[in-house]
């Protein structure tokens, strides 16, 4: 039986073209130009996803999903919205949600098709599922190798403008994922991690890189599963929201600003964690001009 | 010989101040008038008929000064005042009897014939010189003189008062009577028309000033003498300059108009400033709008772009899909264009475009530059138009109006309450528009500031202060009139614009 998603948009023609293809991709769909007729037709069939917009007249997005986890805790549910999503992270937090897909310009179908995939069948590890072509891997078994693997990973990419910035998200995600996430050290003393670490086979880091036509991606995976979704939504919300100085009030923190920086200067920054046993972290950058818009947010939480 | 008595009475004592005298002369019907000195003759403003000095000026100052006084005193008689005949010199005895001069004795008093002989010194004058008629005349001539010259004094005084105040003004002054004669045309004035510089006074208006100005005069006049009008402000521009005019009737003291008063002003620079100003905010507005539009463009791109890769992506089309799916890019396109005209429009600098323009669509398209904001989101929106109501002015700035009360209204409310918009009209020339926010209410201490430029209640960074200012420029340059009521959890904004319909009376 095909799985059922229920999207709410009051942009008619967009919720047109959506289940269209949602169809297309085998899913089953119902519409709802509103909070309220969301609500109506879920009393009276049941559906594996609800997918609304934000900003709609009358109830909007993050109400109508709180409402629903309410009524219905087992369902799944996601945002999507044509606005800025750094606007949003202060809301996602409040209300604890980790997706918020945008529409972007050329729309990003494929993006939206993995999504939704995985929010349904929870079969969310691997750079495979997000990069079509060949994934080369290699293991980190102490942390005198990180260099090493970062080299080995700008070089492989051929365009400067993905090697500059990954460089930089690289050297911040796997030291974290060693020091981290692996030997769990302290993320706010920073100074007192040692130099030379050694892993033991369970803490060893997979570090994942692979290239397709439209992108290229990498992802930097633990083996313990410590890092929590709200807690990436708090440093990310430390980070966007203003203080009365005009600055982020994230600023000062020991912690938490790698991720958020990593976040602003990737185009997709994926969270994957499935806790106590794993953490991931996808890197992805598409090629210059393409998806502008704004970054989704993408954090799942088994 | 009966008594005689001339008709002026006053009989000058010059130093002499003796009791028995002044009783004499009194019992006899003469007054007797005193003056401490020869020097004070001049301040004595009584008409007298005769002066007496006392022998001591006259050994003061020589012989030759009274004398010389009694031609200047325009041959008053005069006498001098002897107290003791023995005590004389010879000298003076002898000026006295060659002069034209009489003399009194002290003793004359204590005998009671004092009196007896000055009647005879009047006489005896008056039978001499008829100096009686000519002493009257002297003093009405006196006084009439005294008067004319006070009265230029005053004249002369105010003249100059006029010219200065004509001149200290910063302002061109004008005036023009009834007849359209120029009778006041200042400095400033002539600077502010580049007229040369001879003198117009006098001269018909419609021969001195530029066209533009000649109409402007023209206008009030009818509409002062219809009476409409009292004072008038209007600006003109005339090359790159631009002039206020500010008319005022003229009354007289019975309060008939006679004439129109004006003061002129080059305020092309306070224009200008304002101008900026207004483009400052502009900006400030813009800066506002184009975020709003930004967010508006992605709905419809994301649209397109979908419809778009969704036929790339079929083999074959069927149809009736290829044509929804093409009307819906038809119409998503045509929706980016509008919103991008929209922002031209306003961005645009260009002089005001007054049309007519239906302020539901108008509301509504301001709206659209807000909802997508954050501070939006738990706003409730309560629309409630009066169907088919215009108003006439300039389209950008009506947007920059509501724009700017409404963005008042959200901060005011900080992201939570209800907003409500309400048109009306109840007469046929007015349209209203109500924004009314359930915020924190405007605080008493600051009501009568809040149209100030500069004046802001919001933290630094977030308002540039001249939000309200220049709605209230914005509003008054269209004719309408803003106020606000407001109590916490209650503000209302209220606009009264123009239809362009006249009033039916």
């Amino acid at each position: 039986m095909n799985e059922k998603i229920l999207l709410v948009d009051d942009e008619v023609d967009f919720l047109d073209v959506l289940s269209e293809f949602l169809k297309d991709e085998g899913y089953e769909t119902s519409t709802a130009r509103n909070a309220q007729e969301a609500l109506g037709t879920l009393q009276k069939d049941s559906f594996r996803l609800l997918l609304s917009d934000i900003n709609m007249p009358g109830m909007k997005g993050f109400e109508l999903i709180k409402k629903v986890k309410q009524l219905y805790p087992m369902m799944k549910s996601a945002l999507i919205t044509a606005y800025d999503v750094r606007d949003y992270i202060n809301m996602a937090k409040n209300y604890d949600i980790g997706n918020i897909i945008t529409k972007t310009t050329p729309f990003n179908f494929e993006e939206v098709r993995l999504l939704v995939r995985n929010i349904i069948t929870e079969d969310i590890f691997g750079l495979e599922h997000y990069v079509k072509g060949p994934v080369n891997s290699m293991t980190i078994k102490s942390s005198n190798e990180i260099e090493q693997v970062i080299q080995k990973i700008v070089n492989a990419m051929s365009n400067a403008r993905h090697k500059r910035k990954f460089r930089q998200a690289l050297n911040e995600i796997i030291i974290n994922a060693v020091y981290y996430g692996a030997k769990q050290e302290r993320g706010d003393r920073k100074e007192l991690w040692p130099i030379d670490v050694n892993l033991s086979p369970s803490e060893e880091v997979l570090v994942s890189w692979g290239i397709d036509d439209e992108k290229v991606g990498v992802s930097v995976m633990d083996q313990k599963g410590l890092l929590a979704k709200k807690d990436v939504l708090y440093w990310l919300e430390r980070n966007t929201t203003k203080g009365e100085d005009g600055l982020s009030v994230g600023l000062l923190d020991d912690h938490g600003k790698g991720l958020f920086i990593t976040r602003e200067s990737i185009d997709r920054f994926i969270v994957n964690v499935k806790r106590g046993s794993k953490t991931e972290i996808v890197m992805l950058n598409y090629k210059e001009g393409l998806y502008d818009g704004y970054r989704p947010l993408w954090i799942q939480e088994l | 010989m009966p008594a005689f008595k001339p008709a002026i009475t006053n009989i000058l004592l010059v130093n002499i101040n003796v009791d028995r005298l002044n009783e004499q002369l009194e019992l006899h019907g003469y007054k007797p008038v005193l003056t401490p000195d020869i020097e004070c003759i001049g301040e004595v403003d009584v008409p007298y008929s005769l002066m007496i000095i006392n022998e001591d000026l006259i050994r003061e100052n020589g012989a030759f000064n009274i004398e010389h006084l009694y031609f200047l005193n325009n041959n008053v008689p005069t006498a001098v005042f002897i107290s003791d005949p023995k005590s004389v010199p010879e000298t003076l005895l002898k000026f006295l009897s060659e002069s034209t001069l009489e003399w009194v004795y002290s003793h004359e008093i204590e005998s009671g014939l004092i009196c007896s002989r000055l009647d005879k010194i009047l006489i005896e004058s008056c039978l001499n010189n008829n100096f009686q008629l000519l002493q009257q005349n002297h003093w009405e001539k006196e006084k009439l003189k005294k008067e004319i010259l006070l009265r230029n004094q005053v004249l002369d005084h105010e003249r100059e008062l006029n010219a200065n105040i004509a001149a200290s003004i910063a302002s061109g002054l004008i005036i023009i009577d009834l007849k359209g004669t120029v009778i006041m045309l200042n400095e400033n004035a002539r600077t502010l028309f580049k007229l040369a510089s001879t003198d117009y006074i006098g001269s018909a208006y419609g021969n001195i000033f530029p066209v533009k100005i000649r109409t402007a005069i023209e206008d009030f006049l009818k509409k002062m003498l219809s009476g409409f009008a009292h004072h008038e402000m209007k600006k003109i521009s005339i090359e790159d300059s631009v002039i206020e005019i500010a008319f005022y009737q003229m009354k007289d003291y019975g309060h008939t108009i006679n004439g129109v008063l004006m003061l002129v002003n080059n305020i092309t620079s306070q224009e200008n400033t304002a101008q900026q100003l207004y483009r400052a905010e502009k900006l400030a507005t813009m800066g506002t709008m184009l975020s709003g539009i930004a967010h508006e463009l992605r709905n419809p791109l994301s649209v397109i772009s979908a419809r778009a890769q969704m036929a790339l992506a079929k083999d074959a089309w069927d149809k009736a899909w290829a044509i929804k799916n093409f009307e819906s890019i038809e119409a998503q396109t045509c929706r980016c264009a509008t919103i991008i005209n929209n922002l031209l429009d306003f961005a645009r600098y260009r002089a005001t475009q007054m049309a007519v323009h239906q302020v539901q669509k108008i509301l509504d398209e301001t709206l659209t530059y807000v909802e997508y904001q954050n501070s939006f989101d738990s706003i409730a929106i309560e629309k409630n138009y009066q169907e088919g109501l215009v108003i006439f002015g300039d389209h950008s700035r009506f947007v920059q109006v509501f724009l700017n009360i409404i963005t008042n209204a959200s901060d005011a409310m900080d992201g939570k309450g209800t907003l409500g918009i309400r048109t009306w009209s109840d007469d046929p020339a007015w349209v209203t528009v109500e924004i009314r926010d359930s915020g924190s209410g405007i605080d008493n201490k600051v009501k009568d500031k809040i149209f100030d430029p500069f004046f802001t209640t919001k933290e630094p960074g977030k308002g540039t202060g001249l939000g309200l200012a220049i709605v209230y420029k914005i509003i008054h340059e269209s004719g309408g009139e803003v106020w606000f009521t407001s109590e916490p959890g209650n503000t209302s904004f209220f606009v009264k614009l123009p239809t362009g319909m006249k009033h039916h009376e």
